[in-house]
């Protein structure tokens, strides 16, 4: 056990050094700049337009710094889920050495999750800079010197964990379908924007997507970050539970997550080896 | 017919059969390519929702949703095409066959443009059920203008984009992935581009799917006119520009990139 | 005179990407390289990895510009006249992993034919035939992701044949093939060649008993240079004032420098079999007699000598001459 702990730890550092080196050495630090500060900017100005476009809408509308703090950590769901399942895909189309990966004698779910850690340091400076030009430059109402700061590191490492795990799943998925299945992981994606009340309270949605959001760990982990945050808006439907109830949701769920993902995993290994799908080639 | 445009018809028809065929044989992409691409747009929706219960922002976020899958095409499809096909080994192929790069451009389009309509018009016809989006022609030789010169225009810049993605190294992903958000925002995919203002929403203009998307709201939105940046006429009139300009710097991109990857030694250069 | 390929003072160099510190250098892949291959022939380009043929080849089939110098290719310039060019040419590459993993091998191959223009009756039966010859039929429907190494080269064997070009460039074709493919590879190879005198083959190989099996004619280049263009038996005529010894000793032996020093020692190569514990020596001499001074050498340092024999020249002989190294080894 000692030493297949080892290898895993060993496997998790690897990951994360190739998953870094792929991210950030394809150009120089002024052009990498641009582009971590780009996207998350673009995304969140995307936002502040359909504030402005509505006819009551304004920026200090209580609704915006809800939807402004759930989209800033949400880029956490998509890049970190999308940067662990595209693994599958670009080591295998791409690059061509997945099957080296596979049949060394370590453990590929750690080396995914390593590849995943990248995508979170990546990430974390998109957030901190999208949450930086809401706070200084956009004026949201959050108080540094208020933030429950447990609250927020505790649920942000149990939110990343839950993500790593759905991320690992989807590389699962991966391993059995087609290049185009990029489709697939943005679809997933969407969805998790769509329930997880990311960018409004759960409410607006019909009954059915309201019971959806609800059965689904990372709602309550947007919403814990809110209120760590003392966002003073919050959902109707999730007022029911104190911080403390959204954090034990969120607990046990990842820990049922992170468990289901080893044997999901496990499942679609199988299936792809029995099948020969390692080392296909789908890109069309 | 003339030999050499025989061979470049053949070519295109050759070149899409994979994109056709590969379809067929993978038949995931269904659901990705259906119902997925939904979700995403659903959740703009509601955030108007949550703002102002008008469903004329649902139309507009429907509308934008669904032009945003040409987009996609174009970025993932198109522009990196020539990238994916070096690193699996293809592009040196294409590169000695007596073929303008054109054909082998077209050919992919003519597949991807084919799973991009299907994705839009899951939008589409999905957003009118699920969400009861409200759309009036009130011209539909104009809409059926404007959504074609606006994908020849889209698609000549697609090809552009090609032959310059053809010699990055990883770049080219990277790129891509920058083109995404900050073109939604600069396009007004889920909001009227005049929103931009003046200024920024003519720099948004450059890309054809802004005029285009612009156009079609306003001649399929109930109070759609009161959202236009310009006029559908005026519109018209730059897409026909834009579909040249954009067809003619993609053919002179084109050989300039080649020449210059076969200089520098990159054509054929891997895993940069 | 019209030649198939010709070249003319041939040269091309790469910028090199260092580190900051070293800053960017140039590799010379080719220098002033000169051939001529004529109409019918089967040309061999012979060399070790990183000799140049490649590079050659990427020129002449138009992937790549000469930084100097002039290539032809059925009498056009590949710089300017690319287009003409490609009407004329098809390549093949060794353990190339082109095509889709979708398409069976069938549709490969017609697909890729469509970019050359042939029509669909004249592409289907020219691969089926094809696919006949060089035991593919079981195959045809297969999808290329499924194929065995060995059946990928011959598909991309054929798709190099199928448009019947004039002039075809094969760049190692047989590139880590097992024994039986590479031979049926060769035997299509020679059968094309023979039964259509008008077109030509350029074929680059670092396997020299394919070169002296295929080729009408062989250049040897080494560092971007053409040392030695004939045919092979002219070529080995080279070293029949010389002799050619080869020598089996029973040790993997360090310090083999010594030799270089003998008096009558031309040139040699080794090989070291470490999984038997023996080294084989092979000694191009200006004479037998020299062969004494080598032998007295191996026994001042009491190694055992297993075997000795003397051969006739093979082209491998001829290019450790002229290289000073066989191709499965640097000294």
């Amino acid at each position: 056990m000692k030493d297949l702990a080892g290898l895993d730890y060993i496997n998790l550092r690897m990951g994360s050094w190739l998953g870094w080196q792929i991210e950030t050495n394809w150009t120089n630090l002024w052009v990498y700049g641009l582009y971590s500060l780009a996207r998350p900017i673009a995304s969140t100005l995307i936002l502040v337009l359909i504030f402005l476009v509505v006819p009551q809408g304004k920026l200090e509308h209580p609704l915006f710094v809800y939807t402004y703090i759930g989209n800033a950590f949400f880029m956490y769901v998509y890049m970190v889920l999308f940067g662990i399942s595209w693994v599958i895909h670009e080591d295998r189309e791409h690059y061509q050495m997945l099957k080296y990966v596979f049949i060394a004698p370590r453990k590929m779910y750690y080396y995914l999750a390593g590849r995943g850690v990248a995508k979170l340091a990546i990430t974390t400076f998109s957030v901190l800079v999208t949450l930086a030009f809401g706070i200084w430059v956009l004026k949201i109402p959050v108080d540094l010197t208020e933030v429950n700061y447990l609250a927020l590191g505790s649920g942000l490492f149990l939110g990343l964990l839950c993500i790593a795990a759905l991320g690992v799943i989807l590389a699962a998925l991966s391993m059995v379908t087609a290049h185009h299945s990029f489709y697939l992981t943005e679809g997933i994606a969407g969805l998790f924007y769509l329930i997880s009340g990311a960018i409004y309270p759960i409410d607006v949605l019909p009954g059915w997507l309201q019971t959806l959001a609800q059965a689904f760990p990372l709602t309550y982990w947007i919403e814990l970050i809110r209120r760590s945050m003392n966002v003073p808006l919050q959902s109707q439907v999730l007022s029911v539970y104190s911080w403390q109830e959204l954090f034990l949701v969120l607990l046990i769920s990842t820990l049922v997550l992170l468990i289901a993902s080893h044997y999901i995993y496990r499942i679609f290994e199988r299936i792809s080896v029995k099948y020969g799908l390692v080392d296909r080639l789908t890109n069309y | 017919m003339n030999p050499e445009l025989k061979t470049n018809l053949k070519a295109i028809w050759g070149r899409a059969y994979v994109r056709v065929v590969g379809a067929n044989r993978e038949p995931s992409w269904i659901v990705s390519e259906t119902v997925l691409p939904v979700l995403a747009v659903a959740a703009y929706v509601y955030v108007y929702r949550a703002l102002n219960p008008d469903p004329l922002f649902t139309s507009l976020v429907i509308l934008g949703g669904a032009m945003s899958a040409y987009w996609m095409n174009i970025l993932w499809s198109m522009a990196m095409q020539f990238y994916w096909e070096k690193e699996m080994g293809n592009l040196d192929l294409y590169m000695i066959a007596p073929i303008s790069r054109m054909s082998i451009l077209l050919g992919m389009a003519a597949g991807g443009f084919f799973f991009a309509t299907l994705r839009a018009i899951a939008i589409f016809v999905l957003g009118i059920i699920l969400f009861q989006a409200e759309f009036v022609v009130t011209s539909v030789w104009k809409l059926f203008l404007l959504f074609f010169l606006s994908m020849f225009a889209l698609y000549g810049m697609g090809m552009l984009f090609s032959s310059i993605f053809m010699l990055f190294g990883r770049g080219a992903w990277q790129t891509s992935t920058l083109f995404q958000e900050p073109i939604y925002l600069l396009g007004g995919f889920y909001y009227p581009v005049k929103t931009l203002g003046a200024a920024v929403a003519a720099l948004g203009s450059l890309l054809p799917i802004t005029l285009g998307l612009d156009g079609m709201r306003q001649l399929t939105l109930k109070s759609g006119k009161t959202l236009g940046f310009l006029s559908v006429e005026t519109e018209i009139l730059i897409l026909v520009g834009m579909s040249v300009v954009f067809l003619l710097a993609a053919y002179y991109s084109l050989l300039f990139m080649e020449r210059l990857g076969k200089k520098e030694g990159k054509l054929s250069l891997r895993w940069q | 005179m019209s030649y198939a390929v010709q070249t003319k003072e041939l040269t091309r160099t790469f910028k090199v990407k260092k580190t900051k510190k070293e800053g960017a250098s140039e590799v010379v892949a080719l220098k002033g390289v000169n051939i001529t291959v004529e109409t019918g022939e089967l040309f061999g380009l012979l060399g070790p990895n990183g000799a140049g043929k490649t590079t050659l080849i990427k020129i002449l089939s138009t992937l790549l510009l000469p930084t100097s110098g002039l290539a032809l290719v059925d009498g056009l310039d590949v710089a300017r006249l690319a287009p003409e060019v490609r009407k004329r040419i098809n390549m093949v590459s060794g353990g190339e992993h082109s095509g889709y993993g979708i398409l069976s091998v069938r549709e490969n191959l017609w697909m890729f034919s469509q970019f050359y223009g042939v029509d669909n009756d004249i592409a289907y039966q020219r691969i089926d035939r094809m696919i006949e010859v060089l035991g593919l039929s079981e195959f045809k429907k297969t999808k290329i992701g499924k194929l065995s190494s060995g059946m990928r080269q011959k598909m991309n064997l054929i798709r190099g044949f199928v448009t019947d070009p004039k002039i075809l460039f094969l760049d190692e074709p047989t590139l880590g093939l097992d024994v039986q493919i590479s031979r049926d590879v060769r035997k299509y190879i020679k059968s094309w060649v023979k039964n259509n005198p008008e077109k030509t083959i350029l074929l680059t190989t670092h396997y020299m008993a394919e070169a002296d099996e295929l080729c009408d004619r062989v250049a040897i280049i080494d560092q971007g240079k053409v040392i030695a263009c004939d045919t092979p038996s002219n070529l080995k005529r080279l070293l029949r004032q010389e002799a050619v010894f080869h020598i089996e000793v029973n040790l993997s032996m360090e310090n083999l420098d010594r030799f270089s020093g003998i008096k009558g020692v031309k040139n040699f190569a080794y090989e070291h079999k470490h999984h038997v514990g023996k080294t084989e020596l092979k000694f191009i001499l200006e004479s037998d007699a020299a062969i004494s001074q080598v032998t007295d050498v191996l026994r001042q340092d009491g190694t055992r000598i297993i075997s000795l024999s003397k051969t006739e020249p093979s082209l491998e002989d001829v290019f450790v001459a002229l290289v000073g190294k066989g191709l499965e080894n640097e000294s």
